[in-house]
């Protein structure tokens, strides 16, 4: 099976189905991702300007860490959980956006930055976990962490902007040129040139 | 409200936002958004140790010295470019139940933060001894913490205003 077949059939699931018709449920479920989200990027900061000693320099980074990350990752699998609800409700569509792939990248990148600090500085915590910042390559994966987050943030937004619900009615045709969404008109993918309630 | 609204979409910074929408909006609202979650970061520290369930290393009056002045900050990021979104798109924003309700709920959440740093800062050793022990105490951080779910709730619904079908003044217009 490729893969547009297994993202219509996500489509037409009756969860997705249960979603799109329903008034309230996708704004609920787009709330729920922001909470989740607000929750991830925050306590990252925290973490990061930890890392970068501009802020909760006296604390110890491993008694921060364990208070703080537990509730990074399960803040992490409401928004995930959300994410591919929203996903499954217009997947061929966010397949195809340039901003969701970005935003897709971005996470996998996320997480390989997190790796390279296990691999560096996070084998050597005990003998900087008073100390005000971390070593340098500690302070280089914080201030990419914060790179990546922000942009995150800012193409998931775009996703907002550049995908409309309304397109699931009107699927755009197979063979849909990248190009399309990122020039921002609809009307070429053969569908209603419909308006996210973000463009109203 | 409609007419100062429909007045305000006619002032020069509005159309100017208007005329580059199509960059200008996303990029205020992926601030705004980032503001949110310096405030409900910053908020959930502050929770959570009231509650007892992180932060017990420091002080409260510590964690709050942390976080204080970030949440504060922050709140100025969301006011400013809260207040650009409404300039940029009046009647979207200012003709909805979901925005004065989240106004509202911004009051209520605000007030409960300066209100607790400032008889923090008044009656810090019985704070730090007593009252942070308090079962009422703990269920105010817990409510806090809710108010500022709702108000991110009732943001994301400004785009949706619709679900309150006929309490909402959008759909009337």
């Amino acid at each position: 099976m490729d893969i547009v077949a297994f993202l219509k059939s996500l489509e037409a699931s009756g969860l997705a189905t249960r979603i799109r018709d329903s008034l309230w449920l996708f704004p609920l479920i787009e709330s729920t991702h922001v909470i989740g989200l607000a929750l991830v990027f925050g306590t990252i900061v925290i973490i990061d300007l930890r890392l970068l000693g501009i802020a909760s320099t006296q604390r110890s980074f491993k008694r921060m860490a364990s208070d703080i990350l537990k509730w990074t990752w399960a803040a992490f699998a409401l928004t995930a959980m959300t994410g591919t609800l929203m996903f499954s409700t217009n997947a061929v569509v966010y397949y195809h956006n340039f901003f969701f792939r970005t935003k897709m990248l971005l996470l996998v990148l996320s997480g390989i930055n997190m790796l390279i600090f296990e691999l560096t500085a996070g084998r050597t915590i005990h003998s900087w976990d008073k100390a005000p910042s971390a070593p340098p390559a500690g302070k280089t994966v914080a201030a990419a962490s914060l790179v990546m987050w922000i942009s995150i943030i800012v193409m998931g937004r775009l996703i907002g902007f550049t995908t409309t619900r309304a397109a699931v009615l009107a699927p755009p045709p197979t063979g849909v040129n990248f190009d399309d969404f990122l020039q921002g008109t609809p009307d070429k993918r053969g569908g209603t040139p419909a308006v996210h309630p973000d463009k109203k | 409200m409609k007419q100062f609204a429909e007045w305000l979409s006619t002032t020069f910074l509005s159309v100017f936002i208007q005329k580059h929408n199509s960059w200008v909006i996303p990029a205020i609202q992926s601030i705004h958004i980032v503001g949110i979650g310096v405030v409900l970061g910053s908020v959930f520290m502050i929770d959570l140790r009231v509650l007892g369930l992180a932060g017990m290393d420091q002080t409260l009056r510590q964690i709050t010295t942390r976080f204080g002045p970030w949440l504060t900050a922050a709140l100025c990021v969301l006011l400013a470019t809260g207040a650009l979104m409404v300039i940029g798109e009046p009647v979207r924003e200012l003709v909805t139940l979901s925005f004065w309700l989240k106004m509202f709920f911004v009051a209520v959440g605000t007030l409960i933060a300066a209100i607790f740093q400032i008889t923090l800062r008044k009656h810090e050793q019985q704070w730090e001894e007593t009252l942070v022990n308090r079962r009422s105490i703990k269920c105010l951080a817990v409510l806090t913490f809710l108010i500022w779910v709702c108000i991110i709730i009732l943001g994301r619904l400004i785009a949706y205003d619709h679900v309150w079908g006929s309490w909402s003044p959008a759909t009337k217009a």
